[in-house]
């Protein structure tokens, strides 16, 4: 099913949560809201859910506007961050309450619910653990019930917010690869809220960048990794450097804070030599090493004092030999300029 | 090991070693548990001891045909169909208040929350004039009830609404904390998967609550049958007709019938014992349900 949200407008008491949000999802895309706290990601997917209503908008499924109906009515799967399992309800009936609470006319029979339930034990690989209560269970196993619980009403729409927020790094990245594997299987529409860049640029299908209730950029992973639209997408898709400067024919200006431009630069994108190299460079200090990791962190001090992040893989840091407070020539190799500096 | 060594190379006699950072010396500690047990003993155990050696001072007899006395039997009769009024309608009002502060912001909640304590802050007895003049003879309804021939002050349905609003606030102050604690995402998660208001309320937001609103009904009942000042100021004190239990002890004492006042008054006492008893099952049940989740939420 298609979900489009078209102007959406919503505010809590002073602060403005979403603010003329417009976006369109196709049918079958894993898509992720991606953005800091406080950018309106929660909220967006609780208006598609009917969970939450906005001051103003349009949200249609399947190009039928359904912005009047309540989050019942609508049909979508959501999963909460914090799970929201039924306590007092093992892990069977949990799956099984979308089912049983059905109206008695459209309700499956005991063994097609207790089939349909078992089935999606397998799908999340739980089967043997029917019967614990959700306090029995570990983080991981909880968010997999509550996913399941979802899946089992047949939603035509799966909404997930923050789905591994809660989670251990390990089990984090364990579920995320899993969660796309399900979606690669069963297809069903997907959003998912998360503020970890790393998490949406490896899952979704396509990437929604938010700051502050509006909609940054939209496109997929190594799109708005390559060519962020905004010095913010830039910002929070990954380290920076930030120089004032500007860029002529190609050739890098740093330091002439009059341009009013900012350059940015990744800690992977600078090179460190001990020579240079007769193209753009600046002299730098070595102030920390930290070689722990497939990437060598480095941190320097440029010519007119200010830090600078630089990122090397081991096999370069080892054929350089760095040591602390040597003078070195670090070079831009690319640079993204923006034209006015905006809150990191 | 390590820790008696250090202990024995001090010199510390065992005695001084405290327990714990929080603990104190041995004669400050038995002095504090000395005043608790004298002070439990002096008003509590001898009050209630008394209560009983008296009712059955005269005998056993006298104990039992002062409960069988018609007057006795007309106010515990009184007295249970009071508190089977009031406490599932304040179990209805309870519920609805605190799902309503608990789960919702609204203008006006914490004006709200004051006004569920003003039974707590009333005295009794204000409260019991305030029906009074309300549905009083003399009252703003009076003469409308009486041109309908509705009786309500100096008879049943004046006692039942004094005692439901003396404990309005058992259930709902029990309920408030528990629900705002427990948030509004089970509730959701019912709602998206199909659940209707109902079945929500039923199958996920009543099982949560179910040992707060069990405690909350006990303290309510206890009340509700032991409640004295309002009830005394609305009821009259017709025997056979407007006594409740309260009531009729008073009106035993007063006219120095001691064994049958005491009699009638074991019977309340009892009512308190299993009050207790029943609290502290349902309180032990409840923490025993919450280790038993976190324990297996450990070994998981």
């Amino acid at each position: 099913m298609s979900i489009e949200a078209l102007n959406i407008s919503k505010r809590f008491g002073q602060f403005a949560a979403l603010e003329g949000v417009n976006l369109e999802i196709n049918r079958g895309e894993l898509v992720a809201l991606l953005g800091p706290s406080g950018s309106g990601k929660t909220t967006l997917l609780r208006v598609i859910a009917g969970l939450e209503f906005p001051d103003s908008g349009t949200i249609r499924f399947n190009g039928k506007d359904i912005s009047d109906r309540t989050a019942r009515e609508r049909q979508v799967g959501f999963v909460f961050q914090h799970y929201a399992l039924f306590r007092h309800m093992t892990v069977f009936e949990n799956i099984a309450f979308g089912l049983k609470v059905r109206p008695r006319s459209s309700r499956p029979s005991r063994e097609k619910i207790r089939a349909k339930v078992q089935e999606l034990l397998r799908l999340i690989q739980l089967e043997t653990l029917a019967q614990r209560y959700p306090s029995q269970l570990s983080g991981g196993q909880r968010q997999r019930v509550a996913l399941a619980r979802a899946l089992a009403v047949e939603p035509s729409v799966l909404l997930l917010d923050e789905p591994f927020g809660a989670l251990d790094a390990k089990v984090r990245l364990e579920l995320r690869r899993w969660l796309r594997q399900l979606h690669d299987e069963i297809h069903i529409t997907s959003v998912f809220v998360t503020h970890d860049q790393e998490e949406a640029l490896e899952v979704a299908d396509r990437v929604v960048v938010m700051n502050q209730g509006r909609i940054e950029q939209v496109g997929a992973p190594d799109e708005v990794y390559n060519h962020p639209a905004s010095p913010f997408v830039y910002n929070f898709l990954g380290n920076v450097n930030l120089f004032h400067g500007r860029v002529d024919d190609g050739k890098t200006y740093i330091q002439e804070t009059a341009t009013g431009q900012v350059l940015y630069v990744r800690p992977h994108l600078l090179e460190i030599a001990r020579l240079p190299n007769g193209g753009s460079h600046f002299r730098a200090r070595i102030k920390q090493i930290n070689s722990a990791g497939p990437l060598v962190k480095v941190e320097a001090i440029a010519e007119w004092g200010d830090s600078v992040r630089v990122e090397m893989p081991q096999e370069r840091f080892q054929n350089l030999q760095l040591v602390k407070n040597e003078e070195v020539f670090i070079i831009p190799k690319d640079v993204k300029v923006f034209a006015k500096r905006e809150p990191a | 090991m390590a820790t008696t060594f250090t202990i024995r190379n001090l010199g510390l006699p065992v005695s001084r070693r405290a327990a714990a950072a929080t603990s104190e010396q041995a004669w400050i500690r038995w002095l504090l548990i000395g005043t608790a047990v004298v002070f439990l003993a002096v008003f509590l155990f001898m009050p209630l001891a008394v209560v009983f050696t008296s009712a059955l001072a005269k005998g056993v007899s006298v104990y039992f045909s002062a409960l069988r006395e018609p007057d006795a039997l007309a106010a515990i009769r009184l007295t249970l169909i009071a508190a089977g009024i009031a406490v599932p309608l304040n179990l209805v009002f309870g519920i609805a208040a605190a799902w309503a502060i608990g789960k919702f912001d609204f203008f006006g909640k914490s004006f709200l929350t004051t006004l569920i304590d003003l039974p707590f802050s009333v005295s009794p007895v204000v409260s019991g004039l305030i029906y009074v003049l309300i549905f009083g003879l003399q009252g703003l309804l009076g003469p409308w009830l009486a041109a309908h021939d509705i009786k309500v002050i100096f008879a049943v349905p004046g006692i039942v609404l004094a005692t439901t609003f003396v404990t309005f606030p058992f259930i709902a102050r029990e309920l408030i904390p528990l629900v705002e604690a427990q948030g509004n995402e089970e509730e959701e998660a019912a709602l998206t998967l199909g659940a209707s208001g109902w079945q929500t309320f039923y199958r996920v937001t009543l099982p949560n609550i179910k040992w707060g609103l069990l405690y909350g009904v006990i303290l309510c009942n206890a009340r509700a049958m032991g409640e004295f000042g309002a009830v005394s100021v609305v009821s009259g004190h017709i025997r056979g007709r407007t006594n409740t239990m309260p009531l009729h002890i008073e009106i035993l004492y007063n006219e120095y019938q001691f064994a049958p006042a005491f009699a009638v008054a074991s019977l309340l006492a009892l009512l308190a014992l299993a009050t207790l008893f029943a609290k502290t099952a349902v309180e032990w049940k409840s923490r025993q349900h919450a280790k038993e989740l976190a324990r297996m939420g450990e070994a998981a």
